[in-house]
Parts: structure tokens; sequence; C-alpha cells
């Protein structure tokens, strides 16, 4: 439980991160909220030479509405997330997603950048960003760019960050009239990782069809993803039982499903299908105007 | 008895301050100057051969100040006289990964840990044993020469004639059921400091649960007289029988002190807890019990299998109890247990709150609501119809003095509603009942001997404080307050002038240790022996003095007054000072050996099992089912716990909520999943430990039996609730959603599995 030997940087602002990141990328890890990266240290599964810690960075705190998106810095707690009005009010289901993160103590700790750069298969940010076609920012001492979530994550742990790059910001588009989402997720209850995270966004149109939905798994495959076909199966078509029963059963078509000592394969799959079917039902009573 | 003022009353435990403040030192928390940092050495290999073991390099580390290894303390040693089959540090072959090989001592943790990466171990792998009932069949690749088949113990019991008893049933069922493997899972990781002192003698302040067995084992090891050794318990942070045996870090760390003439700590990561082990074993039990259409048993008979690991440890005693203990919960003419010991290439199970029985406990309770449904009886009625006739001794020797079961039982259905709510609870909504028991210690100690089990002494000096010197060992259940409330209720004085030195073996006398709950029950006798000669020796001169008897005065209130209010009035100082007028401090003992009719039979095990008295408990549990994802939820837990009487109500509400939360815990959460021998989840993270978040509403509810020789009509109160919590879990997902779940954990995936195994057969049957 002795982290290797590291040497520790602890930049003030971005540009000396940015620059630090430039010269030590490869060899160096950034420590946020540190819940993630501290255990893989102590337990030798990471032996960064660098550790920097970019948590007295202010700039990358905090939570703010600009030109129709919540623009929520990379350092913002899930605790600061779950419990601001803002991202309550425009995006609940976010604020649901952070609520649903570990526990207090981690809440308290842990940070959104930390969670999406980490890429945990069973994380709850990732299924949500996917959900809410947030965009991610990545930025270097060349600049920054915007990585759609549906294709910042790709594979176990891995995502489209470069080792010179921070990522500094996720950007949210608010919802419009009509729309509501929802989270709803099956704990590991010794970790509080997912077992499965189904987010699920829908917006309702003409004769209470469903205009457009977009659904993101956690927790059942390598990394999350978006249930492509079971959104394709709601697309334009008016909810009901029969409906929603159908598309959730496809939330884990042509995909490689986990199974661990927490539940094999095949119970992520079963489940995966009914917490599919439980956030859509809520995010469809929201986008209703129902409370769900 | 008359009106009491300190026992019965709720009572804050004596060391809550220091806990709840974190001042109270825990075995980690020390440091003494010049102390060393140990770190052990485990095995990658379930089982191999030892070829050689190089230290050549880790010793010419910087600051590394010894190494040892299995050449260094050969002797072999064990909890059980006829279990001595480990070594601190392998000598010859490793039995399990996590198997001890050697051993460092350096100036920081860190040079420990990087020493242990140069030292160099040839191993020569074996064929090795994870699944009991293969490991039982083997032919060759013994992990012990000397346990042939890998069986270390197998017992045959059978008391009446159970072919007899089936006869006689209208109903007779047969089943198996498994327990995955637990761990105790304490909050505080062990932890031994070693101090070897200036004057050739060794100080050992360890996280035990047991000083006296270690002093023994580590005069053995160390090659040193038990005189020359003082093993010392700070705080202990939680034992559940983790704590109560020879644990290796505690023998590491003593060798390592004597061979660098320097103080040694060790404490364990979480994982080494977790590989140290000695918890539950994986048990397969294939029971069978028959019934008459009165719901009258007529005949019990239990197969048990139990995976013990890599070492004997506690184990021929885990599988005793679970044979006793079928018997003295109920009447039950004939009974019949054939029980096996197995070993496998795993760390070594052991004792783990409710000892033995638990397993068994399941499988029994299950079968009673099976039986019950196939004979149309309502389960509480059938657990009523077959309540013992206490006093008696039940036909394997087990002699009940006190039995408040019937009372459990009545409370519990009438506290929980069970008559309105059993199959009314509406869907996915179910209530479950069991019952349970546990000893109040062991009536024959683990090394035999006809000297007391405990000796408690008490000393009052010119301060007219009250000492009293325990070797009873406080790991959280209370002992301390225990032995303050008894000795201020017999000496009618505040608790607070009473002060108690524990567990410390330069200074107090031999109690065995906290396991088997034998500590209210043995030191609380020895403890009330003590303070009733103290009582003696400070009456007499006032007695004389006022011309009277001592059986005329009481002591309440800090003052020795007259039963009949007639003239006698002293205050308690003094009393004192008068009683040590020629005789100075004042000094007294007590000591408590079980009686010899409570030592049990003559057979084969029939050592284990007989207690001086036996606690009981019932428990209504109310689960909520999600039938589509085989979620549990445990919404509400009735349990009510015959403890004789009630010492002290606040703690024994404690033990009873918490053996209820670590039964729910084992019914429907935790389980240490192996991979060839491998621990796939050696931290919180992974090993499914409940939290308060899913702990639902506890209610405990108090029957006090009066036993005719506990102290004040005590007995046990911290294990006993445990067993029952598991079956009446099961109990209550077959009201609730109609699935038998045999498997322990009743995790989600096998609960829906049963649910759609029953969809499927009922949509057969429909055909």
């Amino acid at each position: 439980m002795i982290p290797a030997a590291f040497e520790y940087f602890a930049p003030k602002n971005l540009d000396e991160a940015l620059r630090l990141v430039e010269r030590h990328g490869d060899e160096a890890k950034l420590l946020a909220g540190g819940h993630s990266l501290l255990p893989l240290m102590k337990l030798r599964l990471s032996a960064p030479r660098y550790v920097i810690d970019i948590g007295r960075i202010r700039a990358l705190h905090g939570v703010r509405e600009e030109d129709g998106r919540l623009v929520i810095g990379a350092l913002t707690t899930h605790h600061d997330v779950e419990s601001s009005e803002l991202v309550r009010q425009r995006c609940l289901l976010l604020a649901e997603a952070a609520a649903e993160i570990g526990d207090v103590q981690v809440r308290n700790r842990g940070t959104v950048g930390g969670s999406l750069a980490h890429a945990d298969p069973a994380a709850d940010y990732p299924a949500a960003m996917l959900a809410l076609e947030a965009e991610i920012v990545a930025t270097s001492s060349g600049g920054s760019r915007a990585i759609p979530a549906g294709e910042f994550f790709v594979d176990l742990l891995t995502t489209q960050l470069r080792p010179d790059e921070i990522l500094t910001e996720v950007r949210v588009p608010v919802a419009g009239r009509r729309s509501g989402g929802a989270y709803r997720k099956l704990h590991q209850p010794a970790s509080g990782f997912a077992l499965v995270g189904v987010a699920a966004r829908v917006r309702l149109g003409e004769g209470e069809k469903i205009e457009s939905v977009a659904i993101g798994m956690t927790g059942v495959a390598a990394h999350a993803y978006r249930a492509a076909t079971a959104e394709q199966a709601l697309a334009g078509k008016k909810p009901g039982a029969k409906l929603l029963g159908e598309a959730a059963g496809r939330v884990t078509e042509g995909v490689d499903t986990l199974g661990d000592m927490h539940g094999s394969a095949g119970y992520r799959r079963a489940v995966a299908t009914v917490y599919a079917r439980r956030a859509l039902e809520a995010a469809i009573a929201r986008a209703g105007g129902k409370t769900a | 008895m008359g009106e009491m003022n300190v026992i019965g009353k709720r009572m804050a435990m004596t060391d809550a301050r220091a806990k709840v403040t974190g001042l109270g030192r825990y075995a980690d928390d020390l440091s003494v100057p010049g102390m060393l940092y140990g770190r052990i050495l485990h095995s990658p290999h379930p089982h191999a051969r030892i070829r050689s073991v190089d230290t050549l390099a880790a010793e010419a580390l910087e600051g590394v100040k010894a190494v040892a290894t299995g050449r260094d303390a050969p002797t072999p040693y064990g909890i059980l006289p006829i279990g001595h089959d480990e070594r601190v540090l392998a000598l010859d072959k490793a039995r399990y990964i996590g198997d001890n090989v050697a051993a460092v001592a350096a100036t920081s943790p860190e040079i420990a840990e990087e020493a242990l990466r140069l030292i160099r171990v040839d191993y020569e792998p074996l064929p090795a044993w994870f699944d009991p009932l293969e490991s039982m069949k083997a032919e060759e690749n013994w992990i012990h020469e000397k346990r042939a088949h890998n069986i270390e113990k197998e017992y045959h019991h059978h008391f009446g004639n159970v072919d007899e008893g089936f006869a006689q049933a209208d109903f007779v069922l047969e089943d198996r059921y498994y327990c995955g493997e637990v761990t105790h899972a304490a909050m505080e990781p062990h932890s031994t400091l070693a101090v070897w002192e200036p004057n050739e003698r060794l100080t050992v302040y360890s996280s035990t649960q047991v000083p006296f067995y270690l002093h023994r084992t580590l005069s053995a090891v160390c090659e040193m007289p038990m005189s020359r050794i003082r093993v010392v318990k700070p705080l202990v942070g939680g034992g559940f029988g983790g704590k109560s045996e020879i644990i290796p870090l505690e023998v590491a760390a003593s060798v390592l002190a004597k061979k660098a003439r320097r103080p040694v700590k060790i404490t364990y990561t979480r994982e080494e807890v977790f590989y140290a082990h000695r918890g539950r074993p994986i048990t397969i039990v294939d029971l069978k019990l028959g019934i008459t259409k009165e719901g009258r048993i007529t005949a019990a008979q239990a197969r048990i299998v139990q995976d013990g690991g890599a070492y004997c440890g506690y184990g021929p005693v885990t599988v005793l109890y679970s044979g006793a203990l079928l018997n003295a919960l109920y009447d039950i003419p004939n009974v019949k247990f054939d029980g096996f010991r197995v070993l496998t290439n795993k760390p070594a199970c052991g004792a783990m709150r409710g000892h033995g029985t638990v397993n068994a406990r399941f499988a029994f309770e299950s079968m009673l609501d099976q039986i019950a449904a196939r004979a149309g009886l309502d389960p509480v009625e059938l657990r009523r119809r077959n309540l013992l006739k206490a006093p008696c001794t039940t036909p394997n020797g087990l002699r009940v003095t006190s039995y408040g079961l019937p009372e459990c039982i009545e409370r519990v259905a009438e506290r929980s509603g069970w008559a309105e709510k059993r199959g009314k609870l509406g869907k996915g909504r179910g209530i479950g009942f069991a019952c349970s028991h546990y000893v109040s210690g062991a009536a024959n100690p683990i090394i035999r001997s006809n000297m007391p089990h405990t000796t408690v002494n008490i000393k009052i000096d010119r301060d007219a404080g009250i000492t009293v010197y325990s070797g009873a060992s406080e790991i959280g259940q209370g002992s301390d307050t225990m032995h303050v409330q008894i000795v201020a209720e017999v000496l009618g004085v505040r608790p607070e002038r009473v002060n108690l030195v524990a567990a410390d073996t330069e200074l107090t006398p031999v109690d065995l240790g906290s396991y088997s709950s034998r500590v209210t029950f043995m030191a609380g006798n020895a403890c009330l022996n003590a303070a009733r000669n103290m009582r003696a020796q400070i009456l007499g001169p006032v007695a004389r003095q006022f011309d009277c008897e001592t059986d005329d005065l009481e002591m309440r209130d800090e003052t020795i007054v007259s039963k009949n209010g007639a003239g006698v009035s002293m205050s308690f100082d003094d009393a004192v000072a008068l009683a040590m007028v020629g005789e100075g401090a004042l000094v007294a003992k007590g000591t408590y050996a079980p009686p010899e009719q409570a030592r049990g039979g003559k057979f084969k095990g029939a050592g284990v099992g007989p207690s001086p008295s036996y606690s009981y408990s019932a428990q209504a549990v109310e689960v909520k089912v999600d039938r589509e994802t085989g979620q549990v939820k445990v919404e509400r837990v009735v349990a009510a716990h015959d403890c004789g009487r009630a010492l002290n109500p606040l703690t024994v509400d404690g033990q009873v909520q918490g053996s209820v939360y670590m039964g729910m815990g084992q019914a429907v959460q935790e389980e240490m999943v192996w991979r060839e021998g491998r621990l796939m989840n050696p931290s919180f993270l992974e090993y499914r430990l409940p939290t308060t978040l899913e702990t639902p509403q506890i209610e405990s509810i108090i029957v006090e039996s009066i036993d005719p020789e506990g102290p004040f009509g005590a007995k046990e109160a911290g294990e006993g609730s445990l067993a029952a919590a598991i079956p009446a879990i099961a109990n209550a997902i077959y009201d609730a959603v109609g699935v038998r779940i045999t498997d322990v954990p009743i995790t989600p995936e096998r609960v829906l599995a049963a649910l759609r195994a029953k969809e499927e057969a009922e949509k057969g049957g429909a055909r």
C-alpha cells in the first residue's frame, strides 16, 4: 500500500500545468480528486514518474451557463454538480447521475474531469455525457478542442485524450421544452460503482411522439456507449409499455457484455433492460411535464 | 436480590469517550523510540515446495535490521493442541496464496517493502486443491502429509435412532444447502508491536482477543519462558473471531524483534487481513428432517462439509459446533451428524461470530419452513410445537438451565405482526421467521486443565479507589464496562470509583480470552466472586464496630447502612479505612470454573458444545423483492434475544443489532470469491460489506430468563442473534415471491434465476 516514488508538481494556473504536461505527459498522471488515481498507485497498478496536482487551478472549478449550454469545469466535484441549483434546473439527469456516485466522501473529493478522463467502465458520468450529447474540452499548449462525448470513450480506461492535454471542461447542451432526462442505476453495494447505469434523454414532439432520444449505458461493457438500436426502435413512435419494453430489450444488442463476481454478463443484460425501461419511463414522464 | 443501581441500567461503555474522540490508542497507534517496521513476504503459489529462500540482497539493503525465514522459528503451533501444523514462516511448503515465507524489519516501511522485493524464493509448484468435495477424495499431493485425503478431522455422532425417527414421521424432507465463505471485516486491521526490552524480555502489544494463548505461543516459538514475556492488549477495533487465534504477524514481529534486538511493529494491509482470514468456511449441509402431521420433529440428520483452508486452526471445533448445536434449540429425540473438516489450498478458516453454528442453522431453519409448508403448518406454530422442556439435558449431553425461547418467539410474533402479515404483505413483500441459540462460553477449555477459566483480582488502597485486575479482553463487546458494573453494584459505589486494568499478562490474572461469548458469564462470575469477597472484607470490621452481623448491612450509594434502617451509617471511604487497620491494602480474588455437570458427555468430540448456559433468539424479517432484478431489500427486523439478565441493556441492544447486521451481510451480500486459490475481492471496494445505507430498522427485544448460574442471571448476548438472521431472510423471500433459495449469499442473480425457473415451471404446468 505504498506507492512507488514519484515527483510531485502543484501548478497554480493552467498555463503552468500545460507546460508540465507538454514536458512530462508520457510519464505523468494528473491528480484531481485522487479517488481513482491514488488507490491505483498504492496498489502499484499505476506508477507514474510524475504526478501533476491540478487541484489548485481555480479556473477549472464551477458550473456556469453560456450560450444555451452548461459549462462545467473539470475540477467541479460530484457534490457541487449534485447540489447545483443550475444543474438541477437545466439538466436533472446530470444531477441525478452525480448524486449516485460512490458515497458522500467520494462525492466531496471526486471531480467531473477526473472521472471522465479515467473512463472507468462502471463510472456514472460517461453514460450521462453520452445521453446529453455533451462535448468534452481538451486543452494543450497548442489550444483547445471539443470532443463529442460519443467519440471520447475508446476502450477500457482509454479515451481520446492525448498525453499533452488536460481535460478542462465539459459543455452540456441545455434541453428545450418537452424534454426530459433521467439516470437509473443499480449499485455494486461495496464500491457504489454501477453494475448497470442508464441515462435516458427524450424529447417529445407532435402527437406525443418521441422526437429524439438518447440512451447512455455504463457498467455493461468495457466503456460507456449509446444504445443505438434501442434509440432507433423508439424514434418517431408514441411511447407505450409495449414499445418501451421492446426497445429496452435491445440496449445490450451487439455489445460485448462484462461479467464479474458482482454480476454475470447474463445478469447485467437482464437488469440493463429493466433499468433502461425505468430510465425511459422517467424521462418520458418528465418530458411530459410530470414528476418522476 | 433487591433493587439494583448499576446492573440493568443503560450505561455508556467505559472506553466510549476515547473511541469517539479519536484519543483511544489501538496497537497501530503505538510507537516507541528506535522502532522498526516489519513486513511479511507472502507466497504467490497456492501449493509449492520451497527449495530455498535467498535473503542476502535484502539483508544488504541499507536500513534493513533483520530478515527472518522459517529456520529462525521452526517450532510449529496452532490454537488447538491437536492442530500444531503452522509455522510463522513456512519451512518446507507454502500451502496457500498468501502463506508466510519470510519477514523483514527495517527503519522505514518503504525500506521494508523494498527489501521484500529483494528476497528470492525458489518454489516448486505442486498440484493444489481448491474444492472441498474434490479435495476430500485426494489420493496424493496431500496438503499435510499426515492428513490423509486432506481430511483434517471427521466426526460421526448418533443420538437416539434416526431410522426409527424417520419411520415415525409423516413428512420427510431432504435438501442441500450451500454457504459461501465470509470474513470478519473488523474495522481495525491486525497490528502488533513487539518490543525487545533491554533486560532481555519481550513485551508484545497486539490486537488480539486471546492474550493468554498468544503468550503461550510466543513462549514456544521464541523459545523463551512465559515469565519473560508480557502480552498487552490495547484497544481492539473489532474481533468477531478474527483475532481469536495466533495471527502470523504477532509471531513474526516478535521473532524479528528478538533477532534485531529492537522494537518491531507490523500492521497488516487490508489485503493481508483478508488473507489472514480465519473466517466462516464454505459449508455444504445435506440435511434431512422428519415431522409428524401434528408438527413434532421426529429426527434430524445432517452431513456437513466445511472447507477449512490450509491449516487446522479452530477447524475441529468449528465442525463440532455445527453438529452439537443441532441440539439444544428444539426438542429433537433422534439426531445424527456426520461432519468433515477438509483441507484446501486457501487461507485457513476459523472462528467467526456464531462459530460453527450459523450455516447449519441456516439450513435447519430454512428446512423447518419448507417442511411446514409441506405439512400445511404455520412456521411459527411448528417451532412452538418443538420447544424443550427446560431445565433439561439434550441427547448429546448439553445441559439447558434457562430457556427464554418461548418468550422470544411470542414477543417477536406479536411485535412483528406475524399473524396479520404472513402471506398478506402484497406483491414482492414478505415476512420470515427463524430462531437460533448460542453458548455462553465453552465449558471445556481449549487446553485441558482443572484450573479456573478466569481469575479476577480487586485492590483497594488508601485512596479508596477500587482497581479491578482482569485478564478479560475488551474487543468492543463491553467486557470492561461489565466488570465495572458488577463491582460497583456489589460494593454499592458509583462506577466512576472503579478503575479496570485489563488484558495485560504482567498485571492481570489469566482469562482465557474473548471467544465463544464466554466473558460475561465466566469473567463476570469471577468478578462477582471477587467483589463479594471484597465486600466481606469491608463489612466485617463495620459489623464488629456496630456489633451486628454483616448480613444486617448493605452497601449502597457509597455508604454502608443497616438493611432495616437501624443505626449503622458509614461512608464507603471510612469503611475502607477501618478495614485497612492492621491489614493494609485490601486485596480480593474471585475465580470461575464451569461446574462438572456442564461439561458434557464422554464420546469423541463431546468436549465442544457444552456450555454452562445457552442464549436464545427469535427473529422476524420483512423484505421487499424486486421481481425484475432479484434485488432483495431487508426493510425491518424484529429480534428478541434471551440474554439471561441484561447487565447493560444499551450494549445488549448493540450486540443484537450488530449480530443481525452481520447476519444480513452474509445473507444477501457478502462472499469471499476465490479463483484457483486467489481471493478476487480482498478490499472493501469488492467485498460487499453492508453499510448503514443497506441496514434496516432493527428492533431488539430483550428477554430475561435469569440464568441460575450466570452473574446476576446473565448469559450470552454477542453472537446468538446472528444465525437466525440468515434463514429469516430466506424465509421472508419465500413468503414474498415463492422461491426457496438454498445458497448463501442470496444474491440478486440467484433470486432472479429462481424466479425465472419458477415462471418456466408454471408455464410448463399450465401447458
